[in-house]
């Protein structure tokens, strides 16, 4: 799993690597959909037919396990759709007969109360993940919050294979991420970019950059004039 | 019976008292932290979890000092938590002033130092053969804890395991796993609210803690979901800014005697 979280980095949007995801995980397919302010999500990575089809179904009803885990954050873990009691996703439940797929996992890919997208995995018959197949869906799970994150610029991309979420593990970095929000009156998502591009640029840690935040020795400015990303010169490529 | 006994009860009658009720793990957690302290005679106690690779999380202390935290984020992957975490074994009395733990565990050695701590215990969380992080205990006294209070420490340590898979999530979830997942998430949640209050108050990150604790704790809110209201902009902040100061939680009336 490791490799596929390192070849999701490297190239994300090539569907083959979320096809190995798939095959690795015992799963019949795998779909990464994203958090759209609009809509219910938008598909950003699909393994193919048998997951496009769900995400869209659910898309289309606007309930499912895939909603339920954006919304609260948590793992759902659908063993049989069968099985479910009605009530729970009328809509859904009504045209699970019809349907190809049987099980249904969903991982919130989120940092905090930043919430990002769901990775869904899906079976066409029941049955539960496995201990260690849990554990790889955590981990490509943490693995692609990092790419989510950093999409639209990849020159903030962690080299740092070894930890996918290096930056996570200081309470400053979260604690920032929530000042920084509140003074530029933007959303924590994009504070937590902000605090990113500002230690890019500034040659510093991610964790020092937080603590100066937190110890008000540092405030951002608005961005006022952002950098075009691609005529950004002082990057290495 | 002695104010030990008395002690031990009255945590055990809160205990309860949680367990059976909607409880917040991530303050549970922090209370029974602070006991813990209180009855080993500790100086510092914290509360580890691994995340999916094995990395240990600080879910809660018994003091929210930001130095304090350091010293348990630390220990992510050097420390005596970690060697506990790994190995399934308790590590106790290690002495942080032994040049041979300067060596192993530099940079943890000297900050634990550094804020006066002079030995330091890690216990397991224990989930039937699995280890799903630790418990950090600090003492200024290089005196090395007894054996009862060994016992004593791994039960309090047994009951944070059990507090964090009781706790209820939105969408009960029942995974051992996604348990584990969401309290390490939740505690997240909590570090961005901090700092928007902290920035919206102008005060420092720990005090915004304290100052949103006790309005959960007077209002009989979960802090998690108090702190997830905050960061989705969904609740008057000025109002638990302004809210009274309640006085510290009390321990529950000790049974009288008929």
């Amino acid at each position: 799993m490791a490799e596929v979280v390192h070849l999701l980095r490297e190239r994300p949007g090539v569907g083959g690597t979320v096809r190995r995801a798939a095959a690795a995980l015992d799963v019949d397919g795998v779909a990464v959909s994203v958090a759209a302010r609009t809509s219910g999500g938008e598909i950003l990575w699909c393994s193919g037919d048998t997951s496009q089809r769900f995400e869209d179904l659910q898309r289309v009803l606007g309930e499912g396990p895939g909603p339920d885990c954006l919304a609260d954050g948590t793992t759902v873990r659908v063993d049989d759709l069968a099985r479910v009691r009605p009530e729970r996703w009328p809509a859904l439940a009504a045209e699970v007969p019809g349907q190809a797929v049987r099980a249904v996992f969903c991982f919130p890919l989120r940092i905090g109360a930043i919430a990002l997208g769901v990775l869904t995995a899906v079976r066409r018959a029941p049955g539960g993940l496995t201990d260690e197949q849990s554990d790889d869906a955590l981990a490509l799970a943490a693995g692609l919050t990092t790419c989510l994150l950093e999409r639209g610029d990849p020159a903030l991309l962690p080299r740092d294979d070894s930890d996918p979420l290096p930056f996570l593990q200081h309470a400053e970095v979260h604690q920032a991420t929530g000042m920084v929000s509140v003074q530029l009156a933007v959303p924590l998502a994009e504070a937590l970019l902000r605090l990113r591009a500002h230690a890019y640029s500034s040659g510093r840690t991610l964790t020092d950059t937080a603590r100066d935040i937190v110890a008000r020795r540092l405030r951002l400015a608005p961005d006022t004039d952002p950098p075009p990303p691609a005529a950004d010169k002082d990057r290495t490529p | 019976m002695t104010s030990r006994e008395q002690q031990v009860t009255e945590v055990f009658v809160e205990v309860a008292e949680s367990l059976i009720a909607d409880f917040d793990a991530i303050d549970f957690l922090q209370r029974l932290s602070v006991r813990c302290r209180e009855i080993l005679d500790a100086a510092a106690v914290g509360i580890l979890l691994a995340d999916e690779n094995g990395l240990l999380h600080v879910l809660a202390a018994s003091d929210e000092d930001t130095r304090l935290l350091e010293v348990f984020a630390l220990q992510h992957d050097q420390g005596p938590c970690v060697e506990c975490y790994r190995s399934g074994r308790a590590r106790t009395h290690i002495d942080l002033t032994d040049e041979e733990v300067s060596v192993s565990w530099p940079e943890f050695a000297a900050v634990a130092r550094d804020i006066g701590f002079v030995s330091t215990n890690a216990l397991p969380l224990r989930l039937r053969g699995r280890v799903i992080g630790a418990l950090g205990l600090f003492q200024t006294d290089p005196e090395p804890l007894a054996p009862a209070d060994l016992v004593l420490a791994q039960a309090l340590a047994d009951v944070a395991t059990i507090a964090i898979l009781q706790q209820r999530t939105r969408a009960h979830t029942e995974a051992e796993r996604d348990q584990l997942q969401y309290a390490l998430n939740s505690r997240i949640v909590i570090e961005q609210a901090k700092g928007i209050l902290a920035e919206r108050w102008q005060l420092p990150v720990d005090e915004a803690l304290s100052v949103l604790r006790g309005y959960a704790r007077a209002h009989h809110r979960k802090l998690s979901e108090l702190a997830r209201e905050i960061t989705e902009g969904t609740v008057d902040t000025a109002r638990i800014r302004s809210a009274p100061v309640p006085p510290p939680p009390v321990s529950p009336p000790s049974p009288t005697t008929p």
